[in-house]
């Protein structure tokens, strides 16, 4: 502490910056009370419009996938599960939106969300892009169970309609 | 394991109960691990006697999440989101040191654009960074409308990346050999638009906060670092900037574009009659550096030109064999990666060297006869993030 | 000028047996200089009183043949910028001990409690040698290759079988137990 010999001056000086640099401060504060706009929004009732490449819950358009397994490679995490089959020589290959043929049966493809880290490894390696972040961030769940999404079962009719970009 | 105790002479019996000998025993006082001014889980051990500190203890590892061990297992892609996590208030940075330790050893050259971007993004995150160091700080002394100021520019900021990148905190946006998304002209004007509304609150925030006495008075002539201790404890960023040391990675061994870039490296002398090495002037660098990062923003979205933003990076990454030092001057401090490879996919050992870790171990050595709440603006005004601190 | 380092050292330091190693051919990355493990404290010593002003950080890793310990250091002076890596080969993989060099340098204490924590490298004469990031009473060394967690913590088991994320192994088995007709009729039925 190397603070000087407090004079008779010197203390009224102190008291007096004490008093102009609070005032100051005050004065900064108080401007806030007229004319600035609030920038907090009440989000139950207002919602932010969220950036288009926003990266939230992860939706697996199945109908495109190709059972490449490269999402499940690259994912840091290892929260993706993929199952797939040799597709029975009796049937017709078909193909998905942009032309790849679909060689495998995808039978099971389930990520589980709360393991996810949502980095968005997984979506820029997928080959027909099938893969992709929603702009979704509501979903919580009671129970870790119900966060592993199992894209192959009825609800995926139901999130569909919601989930999909158009 | 406590082998504290033992050296303690205060805790002898006084020979005398009266007068200016009369002593107390020391009491123990665990600050944290869930105080607000440990800015984490840093739990602190201090031995008082009366409200003078005589020791502190810091307790680290409570955010230990063998961030280290994890890198051993995961391709070198996968590191990034994992280093993101170390300090989450400068995410940007981390990718920027570890992305550069790989492209390094690679040989890949990264695009000019994707340079400049990165140099855009990474004083955005100093600001952003040092915005939060600033707001808090207030906080910790007791001045809550300052923390408010600070969080509305720096979530012009957030939203920014956000747009960039997708994510708000964790933003894996930096790739080995580029950046993920390219910046837009719209993007650009909004960064011209806050840099120019910023200066502004920049000069507010000194009419506010840095002018006034009751800050003043909590901070100067607090937590004095010596060049010579700064030195041996290895600080590095505005700690050692705030000793006096004019170091900055930046300007010595300069890395993206920042040779092109005219900027000055702040340094503490001592500002407004504060001794040099205290707390204020640790602070005080932290608010001119956001001054010189709006300028070198400014300058280096001249040099952005169109281009390809990611250079050509083979799918599967194989390091060669070897081993690297890289090392970045990050908004808290020189991050440091050891990068070792054996020819692998994944990498054999990723070491990091964490500015917070160094800056932590100072505080057992300022803590000795300082007041608590002097204790308190020490911890703030070394700004640092347990994520990185515990790895 | 990593060559200046090694002959100041070998100059001044009679056994470090200092010598420069650089990336080896098909290799990338930095050099640094290989010192013998008796001599580290003389050799700091050396260093950090005349060339450089900063240890940064211990780093270590571990070869499984031996265990490495690299001193970073550097000069932070904006005048006379200098780097070096300074490195050091423990053979003894059961009890390796180095000599400490906090008295040397303050950084010294915290990272060579790392050190002790991660790889369990022991440092001679440290004031205060204990773990630092893990908890006091844990055993083994993480950072060591062959390292495997302990079963019970103070009575807790660490890990236990409930919490853990089996759900690669179980899904695997989940196909594999002969549902694999099933699953198949469903994605069919899906139009996949």
């Amino acid at each position: 502490m190397n603070e000087e010999r407090l004079t008779f001056f010197g203390y009224f000086r102190n008291i007096y910056t004490a008093v102009k640099s609070s005032a100051i401060g005050m004065w900064i504060t108080f401007r806030y009370v007229w004319g600035k706009k609030p920038v907090t929004i009440e989000y139950p009732e207002v919602r932010e419009v969220l950036p288009e490449n926003t990266r939230s819950r992860l939706y697996n358009d199945v109908l495109n996938c190709i059972s490449c397994n490269m999402c499940a490679i690259s994912c840091p995490v290892d929260c993706i599960y993929i199952s797939s089959v040799p597709r029975p020589k009796d049937l017709d290959i078909p193909k998905c939106d942009d032309g790849t043929p679909k060689r495998q049966v995808l039978t099971q493809y389930v990520i589980d969300t709360a393991l996810c880290c949502y980095c968005g490894l997984c979506t820029t390696v997928c080959p027909t892009e099938c893969l992709t972040h929603t702009e979704d961030y509501e979903f919580s769940q009671y129970e870790v169970e119900d966060m592993k999404y199992d894209y192959l079962t009825d609800d995926l009719i139901a999130w569909r309609d919601r989930l999909v970009k158009a | 394991m406590q082998t504290w105790d033992m050296d303690l002479p205060e805790l002898q019996e006084p020979e005398t109960q009266t007068g200016e000998k009369l002593k107390s025993e020391l009491l123990t006082v665990n600050m944290g691990p869930q105080h607000p001014a440990t800015h984490g889980v840093l739990r602190v051990e201090i031995k008082t006697d009366s409200e003078i500190v005589a020791k502190a203890i810091p307790h680290i590892g409570y955010l230990h999440r063998c961030m280290e061990k994890h890198c051993e297992a995961i391709d070198y892609r996968g590191v990034i989101p994992f280093v993101d996590r170390l300090d989450y208030l400068a995410a940007m940075s981390q990718e920027l040191t570890y992305s550069m330790a790989v492209e390094k050893m690679l040989g890949t050259e990264v695009p000019r654009r994707a340079v400049v971007i990165r140099t855009i993004v990474s004083e955005l995150q100093r600001i952003a960074s040092h915005l939060m160091a600033f707001g808090t700080y207030a906080l910790d002394l007791g001045a809550f409308s300052p923390f408010l100021y600070a969080f509305d520019e720096r979530e012009k900021i957030l939203r920014l990346f956000e747009e960039l990148s997708g994510a708000r905190l964790l933003y894996n946006y930096f790739w080995i050999g580029g950046v993920w998304n390219d910046i837009t002209d719209t993007q650009i004007d909004f960064v011209e638009n806050f840099l120019d509304g910023f200066e502004k609150e920049l000069v507010k925030y000194d009419k506010l906060v840095s002018q006034n006495r009751i800050f003043q008075e909590r901070t100067m002539h607090v937590g004095t670092l010596s060049l010579e201790d700064a030195h041996s404890f290895g600080a590095t960023g505005p700690v050692l900037r705030g000793s006096g040391q004019a170091w900055d990675l930046r300007k010595v061994n300069p890395y993206l574009c920042y040779d092109e870039l005219d900027f000055e490296v702040p340094v503490g002398e001592g500002q407004r009659g504060s001794t040099v090495g205290d707390c204020y002037n640790r602070y005080y660098v932290r608010m001119l550096e956001m001054v010189e990062s709006v300028k070198l923003v400014r300058q280096s979205i001249k040099l952005l030109e169109p281009g390809p933003i990611i250079g050509k990076v083979s799918k599967v990454i194989k390091l060669p064999k070897g081993e690297i030092y890289m090392r970045t001057e990050c908004p808290r401090g020189e991050l440091g990666v050891h990068l070792v490879s054996t020819g692998e996919k994944t990498p054999y050992r990723v070491k990091i060297k964490s500015p917070c870790f160094t800056h932590t171990s100072i505080l057992p050595h300022i803590a000795p006869g300082q007041m608590i709440a002097d204790f308190v603006a020490s911890i703030g005004s070394i700004d640092i993030v347990l994520g990185e601190v515990d790895r | 000028m990593l060559n200046d380092i090694v002959s100041h050292i070998n100059s001044h330091v009679s056994n470090a047996n200092a010598s420069l190693i650089s990336p080896v051919e098909d290799g990338a990355g930095d050099s640094s200089i290989l010192i013998n493990p008796e001599s580290v404290f003389e050799t700091m010593k050396c260093l950090l009183t005349s060339k450089y002003n900063a240890l940064q950080v211990i780093s270590g890793v571990d070869y499984t043949e031996y265990i490495e310990v690299c001193y970073m250091l550097a000069n932070f002076d904006p005048e006379n910028p200098r780097e070096a890596i300074i490195k050091t080969r423990l053979k003894d993989r059961e009890n390796p001990s180095l000599d400490s060099i906090c008295s040397l340098s303050l950084a010294a204490n915290w990272q060579e409690r790392e050190c002790y924590d991660m790889l369990g490298v022991s440092f001679n004469n440290h004031p205060d040698h204990r773990r630092i990031l893990c908890p006091d009473d844990w055993e083994g060394f993480p950072l060591r290759k062959d390292y495997k967690v302990q079963e019970v913590y103070r009575g807790m088991e660490v890990n236990p079988e409930a919490k853990m994320n089996r759900d690669d192994q179980l899904f695997g088995e989940n196909v594999q137990k002969g549902n694999e007709e099933e699953l198949l009729k469903r994605a069919l039925a899906r139009g996949l």
